[in-house]
């Protein structure tokens, strides 16, 4: 490691309507180094990153790159100091081409006087596939951003940002839509960059990736810098009890021995849809936590939203309760006793604009409403019911917009939602998706209570860290197939992986 | 952080609170002005007519501000008003004017019917195809009408209580207050309970807020949507037939770029143009302002075309209001101070 930092962060803080979201933070990174922020949601993370990149204004507090005081005022000074920032959502223009989309604002152009009018697309698919290469895909240049895989839009992103001269570069969360592999590969070009001595700034809520990755790391909580060790000087458990400032224990899921006993809740047979899923067969019995593990693209979500009706399957038969229903419709699925909670909440989930209790009895006005008016005593009591039952953390009352939720605390609105419309089972795609370490397990739990009650919970999740600590069975998905099933106590990551990864069981 | 967020939610809850009185200022601003210009202004008289002028508007306008909260829109309201009139003028003599008046509200039915049909079913941009609509229906009417105004009132002398009934529509009163400006007023009151209290109001913003989200919770997104489309024709149907029986007339021409002025009256109100939000308090203050204002600019004898200039102008100004609501405008003093800082140091 070189003696001197490549970027210094001092005495940084920064008030958003007088409340410091920031309080004296330093942060240091020195060349050819990944330095990992980690910390809850809502700690300063992002905030950090972002008055490093500009967006935001510091209060107080100096940047220096190597040694000299900068002035960063808008993305533009930071770009122009090498900083590069890869968001987690992606920013691009679904309906140009790779190269278009890589090269914007710099597309080649012809030779000659009149030249500068043309591009040089030759030279442009050149360019973009040399690029392209350095992660090691090979991805048409002239293929539209909409039509490729949201891992390959990423790779492109990554790309995009790689091919300006950068010595700093901010990853925030870039693995979250990663397959294993591909998580290698990207690991991969984060060594090749250290090799050419750009600084790296990983942020992540994936441990295990900070461990692998990682040189050294630093702790944010509420604002304020509580540690910066070296890789190796910490455990993981250690880590998450400085970022919660609490102890955590390892989580052994819960016994089901007696949901062996216990009624089938959903039956599903046969369950076909061209081109996304195959042939489809299981039964989760009431109090029983099925955990489906696949790569992303496996057709895991086009699967669990047929089962709820978001999408039409082709043929097969879904049983709930012992009865057939015929699903085409989410209304249907409800109506079966079916609960579905989507990949994506804040896009698909809730109705960000409107309060908690109108999102928590979204799903089921039956009991609430008389003659078409609801009766607000009796609503308020149902969500205030749930809020309790299910701890959901709001400052103020239910009244608040579901917007100004963190992201657990929004995965238990809509936990309650189903619990209010009163389903028997439960459909979670990746529940804890941009969830803190923290509020995961309290989510976990959570469902672990709602299956004691006899709640049949299906949940499909490509973090086999997730499945293994929550799920009492376990199938594997692969290209829209089951793959294989493994009890608690067969299942192992390497088997499941396997699996998932086409292997057999 | 806790505080922060108290700080988001109190001011979000008094959002709601600042903005009908920053349009009550407007109101009262507007209406200074105007009373300044012309002494007549202020009259009960004018001030009758001025409410009397309002009542087309204000009656869609309850109905636009719905199916804006639930993000559709309907351009076709004004063409189905002159439609719908044209339909009653047609029907007088063979039909008789009731009969007309119920053919007409089953017509306005059937529009907003075949708008949501488009809409959510065929999934058509509502903007085109009430854009279409509006072509149509106006088109309609000059072919019913050979493109000529026709005369409602008895020219025989035969059906006397029948066209006196009629007129009454408009120019009867209860307790001094013409039937128009009531029943406008009424369904505000109503709409205004079906918006807050009601399982529908309920789903209007939620479908509105979040359409995706709406689908995934099991909400009949499709019926809902479709039932707003079909409120909003019968709505401009019932705004036609008070035209019609006011003016004693129908006119294919009537209720000329309403559909602009209802837009304008609902988003100045407070209503988003991307959904989800919206209430009819500011709806009416809306209403209330460019009546005051077109009433205003009226009396000092200023052209139709300038008035549609004015108009447009609200419009515009509106809807950039709406934007930066939104969040949606990034630009502000902010950009300006580096900008100038970038100058200064080189």
């Amino acid at each position: 490691m070189a003696d001197t930092p490549l970027l210094e962060m001092q005495h940084i803080s920064k008030s958003f309507f007088g409340v410091k979201v920031l309080d004296d933070v330093p942060l240091t990174l020195y060349p050819g180094e990944v330095l990992a922020l980690l910390g809850e949601n809502g700690a300063g993370k992002s905030t950090l990153i972002k008055i490093l990149n500009g967006d935001y204004q510091r209060d107080t507090g100096d940047i220096l790159i190597e040694g000299r005081p900068v002035a960063i005022n808008e993305p533009r000074d930071a770009e122009m100091l090498g900083i590069r920032m890869i968001y987690q959502e992606l920013h691009y223009a679904p309906d140009l081409s790779v190269m278009e989309n890589l090269l914007v604002g710099s597309l080649p152009r012809r030779r000659g006087r009149a030249g500068r009018f043309f591009i040089d697309w030759k030279e442009a698919r050149r360019f973009t596939t040399e690029s392209l290469k350095l992660l090691d895909v090979s991805i048409p240049p002239d293929a539209l951003m909409r039509d490729l895989t949201v891992v390959e839009r990423q790779i492109v992103e990554i790309v995009k940002s790689l091919s300006r001269e950068a010595r700093i570069i901010v990853m925030d969360e870039p693995t979250a839509a990663l397959t294993p592999p591909e998580v290698d590969r990207l690991f991969q070009i984060v060594e090749r960059l250290r090799c050419q001595n750009v600084a790296i700034i990983y942020i992540s809520h994936r441990l295990d990736e900070i461990f692998r990755v990682a040189q050294r790391l630093m702790v944010l909580r509420d604002g304020r810098h509580v540690a910066t060790r070296r890789v190796d000087e910490v455990t993981p458990a250690e880590l998450v009890e400085l970022m919660v400032g609490r102890k955590i224990e390892e989580r052994i899921p819960s016994s089901a021995d007696s949901a062996g006993s216990q009624p089938v809740a959903l039956e599903v047979s046969g369950l076909t849809k061209q081109g996304a899923f195959e042939d489809i067969g299981f039964t989760i019995r009431r109090g029983e936590i099925l955990g489906i593990f696949g790569l992303l693209g496996s057709g895991q979500f086009n699967l669990t939203r047929a089962i709820f009706g978001a999408e039409k399957a082709d043929r097969g038969i879904i049983r709930v309760e012992g009865r057939a229903y015929t699903i085409a419709h989410p209304q249907e699925g409800k109506n079966a006793g079916i609960g579905f909670v989507p990949v994506d909440r804040k896009v698909n989930g809730l109705v960000l604009g409107l309060s908690v209790r109108k999102n928590v009895t979204l799903s089921n006005w039956r009991n609430l409403v008389r003659a078409g008016f609801f009766r607000q005593g009796l609503e308020r009591q149902h969500t205030q019911h749930w809020i309790e039952q299910l701890e959901v953390r709001i400052t103020g009352d239910m009244e608040v917009p579901v917007r100004f939720l963190s992201g657990g605390n929004q995965q238990k609105v809509i936990l309650a939602r189903w619990l209010e419309a009163n389903v028997k089972v439960l459909v979670l795609n990746e529940p804890t998706w941009g969830v803190d370490v923290g509020a995961r397990a309290d989510i976990y739990d959570q469902l672990e209570q709602l299956a004691e009650r006899g709640l049949a919970i299906l949940i499909v999740s490509s973090d086999i860290q997730e499945i293994l600590s929550i799920s009492h069975r376990i199938l594997t998905i692969y290209k829209g197939r089951l793959t294989g099933e493994f009890s608690r106590a067969e299942a192992s990551k390497e088997r499941l992986l396997q699996a998932a990864a086409g292997g057999g069981s | 952080m806790n505080t922060r967020r108290r700080w988001l939610e109190r001011g979000l809850r008094s959002t709601d609170v600042q903005e009908v009185l920053a349009l009550v200022i407007m109101l009262v601003l507007i209406m200074l002005l105007m009373s300044q210009a012309s002494n007549l202004f202020l009259t009960p008289r004018n001030l009758t007519n001025l409410l009397m002028d309002t009542t087309t508007v204000g009656i869609i306008a309850v109905f636009s501000t719905m199916l804006m909260i639930s993000r559709g829109l309907d351009l076709s309201v004004a063409a189905a008003a002159a439609f719908c009139g044209i339909l009653i003028g047609r029907m007088q003599e063979t039909n008789g004017l009731w009969a007309g008046a119920v053919v007409a509200i089953g017509a306005g039915g059937l529009i907003g019917l075949i708008n949501g049909f488009l809409v959510t079913y065929v999934g058509i941009n509502p903007l085109i195809t009430t854009l279409g609509m509006l072509s149509m229906l106006r088109g309609l009417a000059f072919v019913l009408s050979d493109g000529l105004t026709i005369p409602v009132f008895d020219l025989t002398g035969q059906r006397m209580d029948e066209y006196l009934a009629f007129a009454q529509l408009a120019e009867g009163r209860a307790a001094g207050i013409p039937y128009p400006i009531l029943i406008m007023l009424g369904l505000f009151l109503i709409g205004l309970i079906v918006l807050r209290s009601t399982s529908y109001g309920r789903a209007l913003y939620a479908i509105g807020g979040n359409e995706e989200a709406s689908v995934l919770a099991g909400l009949s997104v499709k019926r809902y949507r479709m039932t707003a489309y079909i409120l909003s024709g019968i709505s401009a149907a019932l705004a036609g037939i008070l035209l019609t029986a006011r003016l004693y007339a129908a006119d294919p021409r009537a209720a000329p770029n309403i559909e602009l002025t209802v837009i304008t009256a609902v988003v100045l109100g407070g209503t988003s143009l991307s959904g989800g939000q919206g209430n009819l308090f500011g709806t009416l203050l809306g209403v209330l302002i460019i009546g005051a204002l077109l009433n205003g600019l009226k009396l000092q004898s200023v052209s139709t075309e300038m008035q549609n200039i004015a108009q447009g102008l609200v419009l515009m100004l509106a809807v950039a209001i709406d934007q930066v609501r939104q969040g949606r405008v990034m630009f502000g003093l902010g950009t300006l101070r580096r900008w100038v800082q970038r100058k200064s140091t080189g």
